[in-house]
């Protein structure tokens, strides 16, 4: 009964081999060998407010990196994969450049999940597992997800990631992070914008200081706090104190043009104005 | 010869079974996927299945809609090949799922948990289309197949074929959103309805041929429309190249330079020279749907492992052993004592022409088209009113494409049920009855649905209780036995109790905040049972509470 109607399994991790951390730093460097070709970027306006029934005013959360601080040093990604639990790829996968990492480098930048305000991999999936929060994030259910790919098939940037074989199973997954959970084998996954954190963030505030507006004002994803050069910058895009706001209202804004008319809430930064 | 055909599906169907049987086990790591799309053969073979489902109900449907005579068990051959099509079709969308547990999250039926079936997804729309074109098939099959016997069932053919017509286009216009909708590049285009439904009706052209070519049978009527339509398919073809710059030469020529030798007559005389023809346009268009489904892979031979030709066979095999099967099981009623097969030429004062005029069928019609029209409305608003939790709310326009099947199978079953139920003897009305409650058990079940702790554990913060009343919460209930600071009360302890758990971040955090709150609430071993006395959204934040201590202590 507990298979036909999918509900929670708990992964039994007795007797599978864990990776050690040199193993996703060797997979890592394996994946900036291979980086994908660049995007065709265009200018656009700054991100505002998601124009949808039930959208937040006060909050978007998106990030923008900076191109001309971005070296391509890649710790973002392995930053990423112990924030999200992240698994590696079988060797055949890896040799054939398809990863599981939520932010590949193209052209030798960081790219992930672009959160379009009208996300065309959420209109396609059937069963609702991909929705906006109303705080401007592409969200995945998990236990919503029924694999169909539909989402994947229409991302036109190839955000998503889809978990072929059970990691748990191959011993291709470690738990860093006990706050996220392990993705089971034949769902999609995708930057969640460490969607924990914001909601760990929102808990503390609401029980350290009730009654105030929460804006997320001081935190930063996973990736952002690891880059070195300060290139990720993670924010809300409606709060005008927000690092975000203040650094980018002096720069010029890129987006890939795949995208451009989909209202991403992750852009590149470059030259000043 | 049935039984050689019989044996060679047999085969087939064991040499795929494997093949069928490793990619449920192994999910869709099992064959090619492309890079870009990922997806592969599964639904390559679904769409080309459920095109070849297209032919059968075309031919007999609309040529009887439209008043073309067939000879009844060449309409027959049809209907069972777009059945037992259907059922291959149906097969494969499953395979291709990667958690086929969760396949009835796509029915766009509320369950008890408040979920809904996103139904702006083509997907949604999709699955809908076919389950109806399959119930709807049946019921027209079915009354096809007993006419002969009872009259009750040959007044409602006509009305079926009717509400098929507009069916069959419209599933196979769902089907092509399936593509046209996304933004992958090689799929955009707005004629793709278009170009899915000549392709559909292509491939079952030559499926029915070839299965009428197995009866010794030759209708130069489908011959006719297949050459026809090999002519729509190549202007397709053509105008993809001069929009997107793709082609394949095996495609093209496979399926429309090679069906041109039907011009000549020592081929199209020559049963050999028509099975040729057929099934290099069966090939052709397998391969282009392939190519379609897997845009990035030009080199398909490379790309096929053998899996993916494993797949192929089983689906061959189960048609090829469904269909020859049940035409041997149903072959006196299929043949009944008519020995015509093919066109027949009907006189103008032939009484069978005379016998139901079309105002019959319209008088036939009203009742369940009204029904059907009442019931689609309800939905439509019942659907766009529960649509939750997803931030863009669900307009009018995306459930259109449910309407129609929706439409047409209330109206069907309203005009089968009655003349079906008066035909049937009493053991089979009462497996009927039988059959209708373990149906009605299973769509109870879907509605509620697994028990799940998980999604009623989902909070907003905005619940959350504030944090003056948690720390009151903890000094009132709590901090007796595990200390205003979180590390317990020890003279209290020592005295009454065991000692309890030592609330460190590592345990708090090797728990999670779920069972934490299971915990307060129900209890575990010296631990007491809260619940009634704190509210849920009150054990959360006394969750939340715990680890800000935690994190104070360590």
């Amino acid at each position: 009964m507990q298979v036909l109607w999918g509900c929670r399994r708990v992964p039994d991790f007795s007797g599978v081999s864990v990776p050690e951390l040199a193993e996703f730093e060797k997979e890592v460097r394996q994946a900036l060998s291979c980086s994908k070709g660049a995007f065709d970027l265009v200018q656009v306006p700054m991100p505002g407010a998601i124009r949808a029934p039930g959208a937040s005013p006060l909050n978007r959360f998106g990030m923008a990196i900076d191109l001309d601080a971005c070296d391509g040093c890649g710790k973002c990604i392995l930053a990423c994969m112990e924030e999200n639990n992240i698994p590696l790829s079988p060797k055949e996968q890896r040799d054939a450049g398809r990863f599981m990492h939520w932010i590949e480098m193209h052209g030798g930048a960081p790219a992930m999940c672009f959160h379009c305000g009208n996300a065309p991999c959420e209109k396609v999936c059937p069963t609702g597992a991909a929705s906006h929060s109303p705080d401007g994030l592409s969200t995945m259910m998990y236990k919503r997800c029924t694999g169909s790919r539909f989402c994947g098939a229409n991302c036109p940037v190839g955000a998503r990631k889809f978990n072929y074989v059970d990691s748990v199973k191959e011993g291709l997954v470690r738990k860093f992070n006990p706050g996220v959970p392990l993705r089971e084998k034949g769902v999609m996954e995708k930057c969640s914008l460490c969607i924990q954190r914001l909601q760990d963030h929102k808990h503390a505030q609401m029980v350290a200081k009730p009654g105030t507006e929460w804006r997320g004002s001081g935190l930063k994803t996973a990736c952002s706090e690891a880059c070195p050069k300060n290139a990720i910058i993670f924010g809300n895009w409606l709060d005008q104190d927000s690092s975000l706001v203040k650094e980018a209202k002096h720069r010029n804004l890129y987006v890939p043009a795949e995208i451009a008319a989909l209202d991403p809430s992750v852009v590149y930064m470059r030259g000043r104005r | 010869m049935y039984r050689i055909l019989v044996y060679i599906g047999a085969v087939l169907l064991l040499l795929g079974a494997s093949a069928f049987g490793l990619s449920l086990w192994d999910g869709p790591t099992a064959w090619h996927t492309d890079a870009r799309t990922f997806w592969g053969i599964p639904i390559s073979l679904f769409v080309l299945w459920i095109g070849l489902a297209h032919a059968g109900t075309l031919i007999s449907a609309i040529f009887l809609a439209l008043g073309y005579p067939l000879g009844r068990r060449t309409s027959m051959i049809a209907e069972l090949s777009t059945l037992c099509s259907l059922v291959v079709a149906a097969l494969f969308p499953l395979v291709h799922l990667g958690v086929i547990d969760n396949f009835y999250m796509v029915v766009p039926f509320l369950d008890a948990r408040g979920n809904f079936a996103n139904l702006r997804s083509p997907l949604v729309w999709d699955f809908c289309c076919i389950a109806v074109y399959g119930v709807v098939s049946l019921l027209f099959f079915i009354n096809h197949l007993f006419s002969e016997k009872k009259p009750a069932l040959k007044k409602l053919i006509r009305p079926m074929a009717w509400l098929l017509f507009p069916l069959v286009l419209w599933v196979h216009t769902i089907v092509s959103l399936d593509f046209a909708v996304t933004f992958v590049p090689e799929w955009r285009g707005a004629y793709f309805p278009l170009y899915f439904i000549a392709g559909a009706i292509y491939s079952g052209l030559a499926l029915v041929i070839i299965l009428l070519t197995a009866e010794h049978c030759r209708v130069r009527v489908l011959e006719k429309l297949m050459l026809s339509l090999s002519w729509f398919m190549a202007a397709f073809w053509f105008w993809e190249f001069l929009l997107k710059g793709m082609f394949s030469f095996e495609v093209f020529f496979l399926g429309a330079v090679v069906p041109q030798f039907m011009w000549l007559r020592v081929i199209r005389e020559n049963t050999f020279g028509r099975l040729l023809v057929a099934f290099s346009i069966l090939v052709s268009l397998g391969l282009e749907r392939y190519i379609l489904v897997t845009p990035s892979e030009y080199d398909v031979a490379n790309a096929f492992g053998w899996l993916d030709l494993g797949l192929v066979a089983f689906s061959m095999g189960l048609f090829v052993l469904l269909f020859f099967v049940l035409r041997a099981k149903l072959s006196a009623l299929l043949e009944g004592d008519d020995v015509v097969m093919g066109e027949i030429v009907l006189q103008e004062d032939d009484p069978a022409k005379m016998e139901v005029s079309e105002s019959n069928v319209f008088s036939a019609l009203r009742l369940p088209l009204l029904l059907g029209v009442l019931v689609t409305l309800v939905y439509v608003t019942w659907a766009v009113s529960c649509d939750s939790g997803v931030l863009v709310s669900l307009s009018v326009a995306n459930i259109v494409p449910l309407c129609l099947p929706l439409l047409v199978l209330v109206a069907s079953i309203v005009l089968c049920a009655r003349p079906l139920w008066s035909i049937l003897g009493n053991r089979i009305r009462f497996v009927a009855i039988v059959l209708a409650g373990i149906l009605g058990v299973f769509v109870g079940a879907f509605w509620a649905g697994g028990g799940s702790d998980t999604t009623s554990a989902v909070v907003s913060v905005q619940e959350l209780a504030s944090a003056k009343s948690i720390e009151g919460i903890w000094a009132s209930r709590c901090a007796s036995c595990h200390g205003n600071d979180g590390k317990f009360n020890e003279k209290f302890v020592r005295e009454f109790y065991p000692l309890p758990q030592k609330l460190s971040l590592e345990r708090l955090d090797s728990l999670g905040a779920d069972s934490l709150v299971h915990v307060i609430l129900n209890g575990r071993i010296n631990m007491n049972p809260y619940r009634g006395r704190v509210t849920e959204d009150e054990a959360r934040g006394l969750v939340h509470y715990m680890r800000l201590l935690a994190g104070e202590n360590q």
